[in-house]
């Protein structure tokens, strides 16, 4: 297997009327090609922003980025925006939760489709638009002869996120970004995108980072998971290990706190307190805060990532967790 | 005992306007024909997909928007023949939770003023002191400071707010609270801390929810029955237990099997159900499940199926469901290995965490 996609010391900052936010504090990561990586955490601990920096997609006004994105060896942090352009839609490509945010209302869906196949393909117009059917027949929309021509708010949430997809992968790109790409919608519709996702996986080999605060959605599609928090992955595994053996506190309370299908239990074990502010990050573990098992030396100063079994990472100094149970 | 709520017949036609004139060109049948009970110090939990008709049936209930048909009766009383000022007084006993809470709550109010506002309104405070002790203690209540009184709803987080939303409605110590998909908004970690609250505010003042939700995992937690809405009917209703156990309605077995669950090991059930959800301004004729039925069958596009309880309380919009297979069981975590075992053991020490907190 050789490695498609490395991130190294990636740190994103904004400059806020508050100060400086650390959005993403040195993110190391490796995604091998035809792997799905899930990337979990809540709301605001930095895995959109890590995406958005993947893709040179952070306005660069108010924004810092540092660090190494070693995409097929070549740090794309160093291209020039011509350059990375020409990448983006070809070799890496990105879905979003809410489709309108990539779709222009003004244009058909094919409009659309046929601008990325032509600007990056060189086809003509009929190849591209024979191409472009070809892909909405692959994402499954009935009729795509028709659909073509329809424009965006003519479709139902589902195949708006279909023709996504669609756009997306029609120059047949490396990596996929998928930011919470079934967030938006109903359950049994959800349940179609991801069967989708995963039929268009096997079909191309695409390699993919699934960006989720979905439990569900990572077990259901991911080889390996990365669990943010505060701006720093706190833990990293292969799938299974990663939910039959978390290795750092808060990924533990994060699995109880998930109210489940299979089990009912009287109280969930819920998180007690909040994310710590991002403009004045606690020294430390960031999580101490929050943790039950925090010690006094938690606090001093920031643990590295270790490795607690074979590609299973934790940043928890406490690990293995087996030695704090009483 | 009797029900402090019984809703029969619950229906509202939304009038479709078009053009210029504002013709009426049609009626969304958002909610078709509903009947429940609820009684004091329960929940039934009202599970669907957009465009289903569960927030509707919510604010139907509330007489926050009129039902075009049916009767809602509230400790016996039919609130539909109660004048407004009458419908006002009601309201005391029974209160609203909206999903967002950033919506809900005035931006421009402390918290103090929101919180006693309804105090003075329905007389519940006799004079400032009283007042504000009350307001400390429904902070107190729903887990904040009686300090945080003094501050702006803009102050909190999210699950915080949610927490004010809470405490405005105990205010006027309510028995029925309709909470519209409460937890819809928050992270994970944050919405079980208010599961957690809102079950234990239940044990402690015999409330009883309307708990309106798309997350089958959550109602699981919190609901005694549910009832599954599609189109707007409910296509099946039983006692939570059961309905996980026994799902029979062809839409509810695919709409659990849609639920990702998080754990990689589980082999489940894959019933994709096909298409988009119809438009409810023009429901499928017969049942309005077989255009994405996967038993559906001649009859189905023909005949309305009722609603039909089988004696024990599970009733089933379906004739057909005896004939179906059975759905593959989802086999509670009972797996008692040694990983469970341990991060068992590990998520007792959040439990132990909150009580801390708690106390």
């Amino acid at each position: 297997m050789s490695v498609l996609l490395e991130l190294r010391q990636l740190a994103v900052s904004f400059a806020t009327d508050d100060g400086t936010v650390r959005a993403v504090d040195g993110i190391d990561l490796s995604l091998e090609r035809g792997r799905t990586l899930g990337l979990v955490g809540e709301s605001g601990c930095g895995k959109s922003v890590t995406s958005l920096a993947v893709m040179g997609l952070l306005p660069p006004e108010n924004s810092m980025v540092k660090g190494e994105v070693r995409f097929e060896g070549r740090d794309l942090l160093t291209l020039g925006a011509d350059t990375l352009r020409d990448m983006r839609g070809a070799r890496l490509a990105m879905i979003f939760q809410e489709p309108m945010t990539s779709l222009n209302p003004a244009y058909t869906v094919g409009d659309q489709i046929i601008e990325a196949i032509q600007r990056h393909q060189g086809l003509s117009a009929a190849d591209a638009r024979a191409r472009a059917i070809e892909m909405l027949r692959t994402v499954r929309i009935s009729s795509p002869e028709k659909r073509i021509d329809d424009y965006p708010h003519k479709l139902s949430g589902g195949m708006r996120q279909r023709a996504m997809i669609a756009m997306a992968l029609a120059c047949g790109p490396e990596l996929l970004i998928a930011d919470e790409p079934t967030t938006a919608l109903d359950v049994t519709i959800q349940a179609q995108i991801l069967d989708l996702m995963r039929g268009l996986r096997r079909d191309t080999g695409t390699a993919i980072i699934l960006i989720t605060h979905d439990l569900g959605v990572v077990a259901e599609m991911a080889d390996d998971v990365a669990v943010m928090y505060a701006g720093q992955i706190v833990e990293r595994a292969p799938v299974r290990a990663l939910f039959a053996r978390p290795e750092h506190p808060y990924t533990v309370g994060l699995l109880g706190s998930i109210p489940r299908l299979d089990e009912k239990r009287e109280r969930l074990p819920s998180i007690e307190g909040r994310v710590p502010d991002m403009s004045r990050p606690p020294d430390g573990c960031r999580f101490a805060a929050r943790c039950p098992f925090v010690e006094l030396a938690c606090r001093a100063e920031t643990p590295p990532l270790v490795e607690v079994a074979p590609g299973h990472l934790t940043r928890c100094r406490r690990a293995p967790l087996a030695q704090v149970l009483p | 005992m009797s029900a402090l709520l019984e809703v029969a017949g619950l229906a509202k036609h939304f009038p479709v306007r078009r053009g210029a004139f504002g013709l009426v060109s049609g009626h969304v049948r958002a909610v078709d024909g509903v009947d429940f009970e609820l009684r004091a110090g329960e929940t039934l939990a009202i599970v669907g997909e957009s465009g289903c008709g569960k927030s509707t049936v919510g604010r139907l209930v509330l007489r926050l928007i009129e039902p075009s048909a049916g009767q809602v009766r509230f400790e016996g009383e039919d609130l539909l023949a109660l004048s407004d000022g009458a419908m006002r007084a009601r309201r005391q006993r029974m209160q609203v939770i909206f999903q967002d809470p950033y919506a809900s709550l005035n931006p421009r109010m402390t918290v103090g003023a929101m919180l006693g506002e309804p105090l003075m309104l329905h007389g519940l405070a006799k004079n400032e002191a009283a007042r504000k002790a009350r307001v400390g203690e429904l902070l107190d209540l729903v887990g904040l400071r009686p300090d945080h009184a003094r501050r702006y709803p803009h102050e909190f987080s999210g699950g915080q707010r949610q927490r004010l939303a809470i405490a405005r409605a105990l205010a006027v110590e309510p028995k029925l609270i309709v909470a519209d998909e409460p937890v819809s908004a928050l992270d994970v970690s944050i919405q079980a801390q208010v599961i957690n609250l809102m079950r234990s505010l239940q044990q402690r003042f015999g409330l009883a929810y309307i708990f309106i939700s798309h997350d089958l995992a959550v109602v699981k937690h919190i609901a005694d029955r549910i009832a599954v809405m599609y189109l707007g009917k409910i296509v099946e209703t039983a006692t939570t237990d059961e309905l996980f156990r026994n799902p029979r309605h062809p839409y509810t077995r695919a709409l659990l099997a849609a639920v990702p669950l998080p754990d990689p090991t589980a082999a489940r059930e894959r019933t994709l159900l096909e298409g988009d959800i119809p438009s409810a301004m023009n429901p499928p004729s017969g049942c309005r499940f077989h255009t994405r039925c996967t038993f559906a069958r001649e009859a189905c596009k023909r005949d309305e199926p009722a609603l039909a309880d089988d004696g024990q309380a599970h009733a089933t919009a379906c004739p057909y469901w005896p004939e179906f297979p059975p759905p593959a069981v989802l086999a509670e975590a009972a797996n008692r290995d040694a990983d469970r075992i341990r991060l068992t053991r590990l998520q007792a020490a959040f439990v132990n965490n909150q009580q801390r907190e708690a106390s």
